[in-house]
């Protein structure tokens, strides 16, 4: 099999969410001497694109995103410990929690998963996180951005809390929020940077925060 | 003066028949545990305590805010259905109880594996002392008001409790077990829709929360084979009318007007409110519970004058010709503050009563 329809599969089993497959694959593709950079921007970098992009156009949902994802971290994995010495691949660092009172975690899953087949390392403190952890952590890891997820109404006031905290404790940070509670005047009443409704458009404005689009 | 439910009772009727004898639009907020709490200043555990105590706290919030519809809240079908299925599997560990707000559980814990779907045994209601006591306190709500009640049911959102994301996973490897805890879920609420049958009598209406009705979660065929098959299967077993909640960003709910046959839908998306005025034109036999006020925007960070004049839109625009009522979506959280809940009902007072005027 050529280099190119190596990648071509690779890609198309990240796209269909066959982790199997494309672990299968990318070994294939070392053995082939494909480079590790290659097959990271032709087949996952370029196979979690066109996974996005159906995802926009309503083609795909939740559970393609979430096996696609799955594929990605994957295949990331192998990847990753075949890069040459000294490439460290990091999109930036992303520290996400869903706030004290909340432990709804699917949104939160799913956008971690994403995130780290984007190429980011993503710090999840899991759920119903108190504010003091965030603020813990913040300082420990000095993360470019903190998502907070979560679902309820009542997370809300926590949000509030958080960010109130964070900022007065001089966390530089971005802060970014998820979840189908919130509005534009909700995130501007919590003080945050950015927020989303859904992983996939959360993922987009996190590398525009980052500014790696 | 003392809260007139005749009246609330009239006008609630009045909307979802379409009928014109009717003083004003109706106010149908949901007070969820928290709300209750808050005005009760009791905590969850004491209003659990006995139904009496849950009943009088539930009058005293719904008649505090005047409202025109009156529930004991369990929980969005989701958390304290997990709940019985916790307690009849031996995983109570899996529930984190608040002091002011409704109890959670650890989403996917219940039902981690395949072995977990295959033997997950279905609760009977009657044994698990909190819907005892959540349904005995909706019959003396009842009794003491003689607003009827409705039983109060969901698929998608226990589903979600007992499987968590990887309930997503399923979907596309494994749907044929995915299904059979959809039919788990099914016969426990058949279960439960009976209890509340046998504790507080006969329910015209089922409250239906839809979860998977949601455009970025799942396609509108996945929807229907994992939840609304069996809204379709309730219908048919319980001739009972439908109202379908669904506090999603994206709802289908005109696709799902189309498919089951629903007396109201009550939601806030999509926020533009031309989408309501096409939607009451397309189906003009559904009443629409909800509308643009979302809890998130103008209760939350508005003034009092961003709600009035939001309420005011919302009754302009989708009053006349009745099946309207205003209720903002969805459960109104502790940061909203008292004042700017109170007025919608001075709101709907000022703007919705019939005949409509909206020159002053």
């Amino acid at each position: 099999m050529g280099e190119h329809e190596t990648l071509l599969r690779l890609k198309n089993a990240i796209i269909e969410g066959l982790s199997e497959d494309a672990t299968y694959l990318i070994k294939q593709a070392l053995d082939e001497q494909i480079k590790p950079k290659r097959i990271l921007n032709e087949a996952i970098i370029s196979g979690a694109e066109e996974v996005g992009k159906k995802y926009e156009n309503g083609e795909f949902f939740l559970a393609d995103m979430l096996l696609a994802a799955d594929a990605i971290n994957d295949s990331m994995d192998l990847v990753k410990s075949k890069l040459e010495e000294g490439t460290h691949y990091s999109q930036g660092k992303l520290l996400i929690g869903t706030p004290e009172g909340d432990i709804h975690d699917i949104g939160k899953t799913l956008i971690v998963a994403l995130l780290q087949g984007q190429g980011f390392d993503v710090i999840d403190l899991g759920v119903d996180v108190p504010p003091e952890k965030f603020l813990d952590m913040a300082k420990k890891e000095n993360p470019d951005i903190i998502g907070l997820s979560g679902l309820l109404t009542v997370t809300i006031s926590k949000m509030t809390e958080i960010v109130s905290l964070l900022k007065r404790e001089g966390i530089k940070a971005k802060i970014i929020l998820g979840g189908g509670i919130l509005s534009e005047e909700s995130c501007e009443h919590i003080g945050a940077d950015a927020w989303t409704k859904d992983g996939w458009e959360g993922v987009k404005l996190i590398k525009e925060l980052m500014g790696v689009v | 003066m003392p809260h007139d439910w005749e009246a609330s009772t009239r006008r609630i009727r009045a909307t979802f028949a379409g009928l014109s004898d009717i003083d004003r639009v109706p106010f149908f907020p949901l007070a969820c545990e928290e709300l209750i709490c808050r005005i009760s200043g009791k905590t969850l555990r004491e209003l659990l305590s006995s139904p009496k105590a849950y009943a009088n706290a539930a009058i005293a919030t719904y008649e505090f805010i005047k409202a025109d519809t009156l529930s004991i809240p369990t929980a969005y079908a989701g958390p304290a259905e997990a709940l019985a299925f916790a307690e009849v599997n031996n995983k109570e560990n899996v529930i984190k109880w608040s002091d002011y707000k409704v109890f959670m559980v650890k989403q996917g814990d219940i039902c981690k594996s395949e072995e977990d779907i295959e033997r997950l045994e279905i609760p009977d209601h009657s044994k698990i002392s909190l819907w005892d006591t959540c349904l005995s306190a909706t019959n003396l709500v009842k009794e003491k008001t003689r607003f009827q009640q409705s039983c109060s049911l969901g698929i998608w959102s226990v589903v979600q409790e007992l499987r968590g994301v990887q309930a997503y996973r399923d979907m596309r490897r494994n749907p044929e077990l995915l299904l059979k805890l959809c039919e788990k879920v099914y016969q426990s609420q058949l279960d439960l829709y009976n209890f509340f049958i046998e504790k507080v009598g006969a329910s015209r209406t089922i409250f239906f929360t839809g979860y998977a009705f949601n455009k970025h979660m799942m396609s509108f065929e996945d929807a229907m084979k994992y939840e609304g098959q069996f809204i379709k299967q309730l219908q048919k077993e319980t001739k009972a009318r439908i109202i379908l909640h669904n506090c999603g960003t994206n709802p289908y709910f005109d696709e799902m007007c189309n498919e089951l046959e629903l007396l109201a839908v009550n939601g806030s998306h999509p926020l533009d409110i031309e989408y309501w005025v096409e939607f009451k034109k397309n189906h003009p036999e559904v009443t629409i519970l909800g509308a643009n006020i979302d809890v998130s925007r103008e209760l939350l960070n508005g003034t009092t004058r961003d709600v009035e004049k939001i309420v005011k839109e919302n009754i302009k625009k989708l009053a006349p010709g009745g099946r309207y009522a205003v209720s903002p979506i969805c459960c109104l959280p502790w940061g909203v503050s008292l004042n700017n809940i109170m007025t919608i009902p001075k709101a709907i007072k000022k703007w919705g009563t019939y005949p409509l005027n909206f020159e002053s």
